[in-house]
């Protein structure tokens, strides 16, 4: 909608100047073209979104059938989600391990983070650049030696076996240095001059200053951990431990699915990474943009 | 990005290894458990027989979890035999036929061979042989894939056919009988999906063939029954008889919207088809159409699984008493899971019951059960291989070229070359 409008103002600023200048109709229908595009380019990225949430109120058949508008079968649908799946101890996992897991990651990332950014030494480069090199290996080539680790730990299907492997995450390592480059070393030295210790310069200066960094990160590593599949099929053995993610992978996989049921637990599983997001939407933005002002 | 663990990560893992906090107990002992995939069919069916055990083992129990996908399964079970460790894996776990020699011939020693305490005999015979491995039967064979051709009686009345001119008949008939279908009520005969090969290997299937030879080497160029189907395949369309679809739900809601005339399909797509009761009476099953050629017969399967017990089992003794017992044993226990859940085992018994001898209204109130049955010990044995799922892709990526009329001949050989690829 607001593209539309928006296209429409361009389009008749666009005619007011054309009327001097012989270039202008090529530049009208330049930006026409332009959102055209990006009229396509949003339709695109918001159908998924809309038929998730369209879907989950009517019933499989209707779905099946391409109906595209709201129906009367949320109630329905939440019946049977609830029904069929211990919705509490699931979504309980979920949130727990996802807690936890971002948690333990910004703590133990950050702290990386400023660590090689702020004590510098070639070794420390080496290390970082071998951690770097880690990122291109793929994840389903570590899986079988990392279940043999936490298998003979005596770790198999617990929350711990989950959340451990995720905690020292590289990327988010080298995003808190990137980051960290811009934090002005003034701060550091007068912060040393007034007799902080190094601990005390990361909690109480470091911390604040960064805040955008940790709301950024916190929606990238809060989301990649409610979405994480692949190590958690393996390592999760019961049901009663298994995450919504994993759950609704084995509702598709039915015989005959409910197609009304599986998009209203899609829905509902979708909820708790918007809401971070759009509480944290702000400094999101900011963090990404740089965090130091 | 998460995923991806850091040396660091697996350190910690290790230091913390002591500390077993949020660990849960393994399965005690007398407690059978079961991987299953879905909760209305498979689950709910072992449910059962497992609690017509209890009620005569007490001390039995049984957990069977529905809560993973096929593909979950076969995930787990391959990260964690190769990392050789069967920590938290079931008693029983269900594998679908064609993937199991994948399995029991990566894995020598995963798996007990049950046919050292059951009789195998009792079994449809190409249930048996696709877990035969080294000699040893190692499944309890549980649903059959026995197809048929299922097809909208009302609209093939209406062309002018009754049910005696779709009984064995081969495919090229089926291909003349759809135009005159399309023709007089202008119905299309099937729907299709390029992405799956079902159709083609329950055609190969009838004549006893499949993509390999006895040393499991790739057995495409020369395969005789797979040219033929990759024809047949391409007749239906050019005759302008099918439509395309994609996806598993498309693909139901076609025939069942009744959109087309018929769906040559395995016996568990009756559950999808019944639960239209509007369209009672209006159905009928005929035996599935066979190639043109010497060998190939009016019976074929797609699909279908069973039941392997794992080695590491603590409570091996009783999940083979089990398995032996209910499903190798209990007649009226495969009547009940026709009746409720619409399966149709492998027991080639159970024919003999109250359930198996019933019409259906549904299907015009013809004896369905004891058809497909009739059907199910006529299936020719064949050796799945390993590699399976591999040929597959490869067939898949010749069919467009197929349909439009390409030379089958060099699409054999540009299957043959993909799978040799893919096999090393």
């Amino acid at each position: 909608m607001t593209s539309t409008t928006m296209a429409e103002n361009t389009a008749s600023a666009a005619t007011k100047v054309g009327l001097a200048t012989g270039a202008a109709p090529f530049r009208l229908i330049r930006r026409g073209l332009v959102y055209l595009l990006l009229s396509i380019a949003a339709f695109i990225s918001v159908f998924p979104f809309y038929w998730m949430v369209v879907g989950a109120t009517n019933p499989s058949a209707e779905i099946i059938k391409g109906k595209a508008t709201l129906g009367g079968s949320l109630l329905t649908n939440a019946a049977t989600f609830f029904a069929q799946v211990d919705a509490p101890r699931i979504f309980f996992n979920s949130a727990f391990i996802a807690v936890i897991a971002t948690a333990l990651t910004l703590a133990i990332s950050s702290l990386a983070g400023y660590g090689f950014e702020m004590f510098r030494s070639r070794v420390r480069e080496r290390i970082f650049g071998l951690l770097l090199l880690l990122l291109s290996i793929p994840f389903a080539a570590m899986m079988v030696p990392l279940f043999v680790m936490f298998s003979q730990a005596k770790l198999v299907n617990t929350y711990v076996a989950v959340i451990l492997p995720t905690v020292a995450s590289i990327f988010i390592i080298f995003y808190f240095r990137q980051a960290t480059k811009a934090f002005p070393s003034e701060l550091r030295d007068a912060a040393k001059i007034d007799g902080l210790k190094e601990w005390q310069i990361f909690l109480f200066v470091y911390l604040p200053v960064m805040r955008s960094t940790y709301a950024a990160a916190t929606i990238i590593v809060f989301m990649a951990n409610w979405n994480n599949y692949l190590w958690p099929l393996i390592v999760l053995q019961t049901a009663e431990n298994k995450t919504i993610t994993l759950i609704l992978s084995a509702l598709t996989s039915a015989y005959t699915p409910d197609y009304g049921m599986i998009l209203f637990g899609t829905v509902l599983a979708t909820l708790p990474t918007l809401i971070i997001f759009f509480l944290l939407q702000r400094r999101f933005v900011e963090g990404m943009l740089g965090a130091v002002k | 990005m998460n995923r991806i663990a850091s040396r660091r990560g697996r350190l910690l893992g290790l230091a913390l290894a002591g500390i077993s906090f949020f660990s849960v107990a393994a399965a005690s002992a007398g407690e059978i458990s079961v991987w299953v995939w879905d909760k209305a069919f498979n689950g709910n069916t072992m449910r059962e027989a497992g609690a017509l055990y209890t009620a005569d083992h007490p001390d039995v129990t049984f957990n069977v979890d529905d809560s993973a996908s096929q593909d979950d399964i076969r995930a787990k079970l391959q990260t964690q035999l190769l990392a050789g460790s069967t920590d938290g894996l079931p008693d029983i776990v269900l594998i679908q036929d064609d993937i199991a020699q994948k399995y029991l011939q990566s894995f020598p020693g995963s798996f007990e061979p049950l046919s050292d305490s059951i009789d195998m005999s009792v079994f449809a015979p190409y249930k048996v042989a696709a877990a035969t491995y080294d000699g040893k039967s190692y499944s309890l064979p549980f649903d059959s894939g026995v197809t048929g051709l299922f097809y909208r009686s009302d609209y093939l009345e209406a062309a002018g056919f009754k049910a005696a001119d779709l009984k064995d008949i081969t495919w090229d008939r089926l291909v003349e009988i759809g135009t005159e279908v399309k023709a007089k009520t202008g119905h299309l005969l099937l729907d299709l999906d390029l992405n799956d090969t079902g159709v083609i290997r329950m055609m190969m299937q009838s004549a006893g063939q499949w993509y390999f030879n006895a040393d499991g080497s790739l057995h495409v160029i020369d395969n005789a029954p797979l040219k033929k189907a990759l024809e047949t395949y391409a007749k239906f369309y050019q005759a302008g008889l099918v439509k395309p679809v994609s996806g598993w739900a498309e693909y139901t809601g076609t025939f069942t919207s009744g959109e087309v005339a018929a769906v040559p399909v395995g016996v568990w797509i009756t559950a999808t088809i019944k639960a239209n009761a509007d369209q009672s009476g209006k159905w009928a099953v005929a035996p599935i159409p066979r190639l043109d050629m010497e060998g190939s017969v009016n019976a074929s399967n797609q699909g279908g699984s069973s039941w392997y017990v794992l080695s590491s089992s603590d409570n091996k003794a009783e999940a083979i008493d089990f398995l032996k017992t209910v499903w190798a044993g209990n007649k009226d226990f495969y009547q009940d899971i026709l009746i409720k859940r619409g399966a149709v085992g492998s027991l080639l018994a159970a024919r003999e019951g109250d359930a198996y001898k019933a019409s259906d209204d549904f299907f015009g109130g013809a004896p369905v059960w004891q058809d497909f049955s009739t059907w199910l010990s006529q299936i020719p044995s064949v050796d799945y291989g390993t590699f399976t799922a591999e040929v597959d892709s490869a067939v898949q990526a010749q069919l467009p070229g197929i349909i439009a009329g390409g030379d089958i001949d060099a699409a054999l050989q540009a299957i043959n070359d993909q799978a040799q690829q893919q096999m090393q």
